[in-house]
């Protein structure tokens, strides 16, 4: 048994250690090293394993027992297939209008971005850390600073260095998690912000001349090098204030307490003026 | 309480944060069983081992979560200790006791956590329904592994007892 006097030399000097890790980590600004890679690479595979257990056990319950309502599901389904190959065929036909006049103007062809699929298999250890991991890889050619969407539009980035199967996901509206952001109706640039209490995005660094209205779409600029441009990142809800204090806040497109399946973008946005890096975190 | 043992809770329950850690994406359940673990083990053996289980707890946390280094390790080794000091100045026997204890270290590691990222990178604002809804689960899960703690010893001498006349009837 320690003193008191002991106790509490013991409770500030550790408390000191950590103090000086993290202001260590946050004067270098290095996030990573071979340790945290490391970590997260068991964590990874432990979460793979446990994951596939759930979802196996889910899959038996849902595929073979809970059939209630499968065949209204599958018709409705037909339905929205029907619909979906009509939409298809019109994109198709405005797609090669769209390279036809790129040919005829001599402009540079656009490009779609080639995705991936991945499954998310679980959400961050520590609470708070809004991070997800997903089952894929350097294996299948994902690599840091990634961006990772979804049907309804932005989700996050890869972060960290991947192991061959899993990758770690930061989220959109987690703490200083920045993407370069437009109003798409007005095309005013800005910065669309995370890491708030109440989980959705704030759109900062907007010039105050800017016009910016509640229900405006905002979307990915490209300009960070990390998502592409044009991906939905939310919509305006509110606008607060007036001037340069003007607070826009931004629902975020995603449900991101719902994400099961994404499409990782193994293509970076094309570079203007050189060969800048992805900066990731845009210093606001 | 042992080193070992001491250990054996942090390194369990940072197993079984990690195994839960599906159901939290997105924030959509918010749980910190590692906590749980720290505030046990600080009101069995007091502020020493409270802060010890809170900085191996805290950084194993840190470094599988992929943030600074230190941050879940100061946090816990400070509600660790609190924890254990409570402990040796309160009664805490009862399970409901202990859990209230757990409740009282979640919402203080939730300010201290607020505070630190205000000073470290910007001030977020308090999630009041995610603080709470952590601090329910982390109170209600604390409950139960009490209550499984306390009713094992008896639980083991009943079977031992149920075993030895079971083998006493064989002999005769």
């Amino acid at each position: 048994m320690l003193s008191r006097r002991r106790t509490l030399t013991l409770f500030v000097v550790l408390c000191l250690g950590h103090v000086l890790l993290i202001s260590a980590q946050v004067q270098s600004g290095q996030g990573r090293s071979v340790l945290h890679d490391s970590a997260f690479g068991a964590v990874a595979a432990v979460q793979g394993s446990s994951a596939a257990v759930t979802q196996g056990a889910g899959g038996l319950w849902s595929h073979y027992f809970a059939l209630v309502g499968a065949s209204r599901e599958n018709d409705e389904l037909r339905a929205r297939v029907v619909s979906l190959e009509s939409e298809l065929q019109a994109e198709r036909a405005r797609s090669a209008a769209v390279t036809a006049l790129e040919q005829a103007l001599k402009l540079q062809q656009s490009v779609v971005p080639p995705t991936l699929a991945a499954r998310v298999i679980a959400g961050s250890p520590a609470p708070g850390t809004l991070t997800v991991t997903i089952d894929r890889g350097t294996s299948d050619g994902v690599t840091a600073n990634m961006a990772v969407i979804s049907g309804a539009g932005v989700v996050g980035r890869v972060i960290g260095q991947p192991t061959a199967h899993a990758a770690r996901v930061q989220l959109l509206n987690s703490k200083s998690a920045n993407t370069g952001a437009l109003i798409e109706k007005t095309g005013d640039a800005a910065l669309a912000a995370g890491g708030f209490a109440d989980g959705l995005l704030r759109l900062e660094l907007l010039s105050s001349a800017a016009n910016v209205a509640v229900g405006d779409r905002i979307v990915t600029s490209g300009q960070d090098l990390i998502y592409p441009a044009g991906f939905v990142i939310g919509q305006v809800t509110a606008v607060n204030g007036s001037g340069k204090s003007r607070e826009v806040v931004i629902t975020p497109a995603v449900n991101f307490s719902h994400v099961n399946l994404v499409l990782v973008v193994l293509a970076r946005p094309a570079q203007p003026g050189g060969d800048r890096k992805p900066t990731g975190e845009i210093k606001r | 309480m042992k080193t070992a043992a001491v250990v054996g809770v942090v390194v369990g329950s940072v197993l079984l944060q990690v195994l839960l850690a599906q159901f939290a994406i997105g924030g959509r359940l918010s749980f910190d069983l590692v906590l749980v673990g720290v505030v046990f083990v600080a009101l069995q053996s007091g502020p020493v081992a409270g802060m010890l289980a809170g900085t191996i707890g805290g950084v194993m946390l840190d470094l599988m979560s992929g943030g600074l280094v230190g941050v879940g390790g100061l946090l816990k080794t400070i509600v660790g200790f609190a924890a254990g000091l409570m402990g040796t100045r309160l009664v805490v026997a009862k399970p409901y006791a202990r859990a209230l204890i757990v409740g009282a270290a979640t919402l203080l590691h939730s300010f201290l956590s607020l505070g630190l990222q205000a000073a470290i990178d910007k001030w977020s604002g308090i999630a009041w329904a995610a603080m709470l809804g952590e601090t329910a689960i982390n109170v209600i899960a604390a409950y139960l592994a009490f209550l499984a703690i306390e009713a094992l010893p008896g639980t083991m001498s009943r079977g031992r007892t149920r075993q030895r006349s079971a083998w006493g009837r064989r002999q005769w």
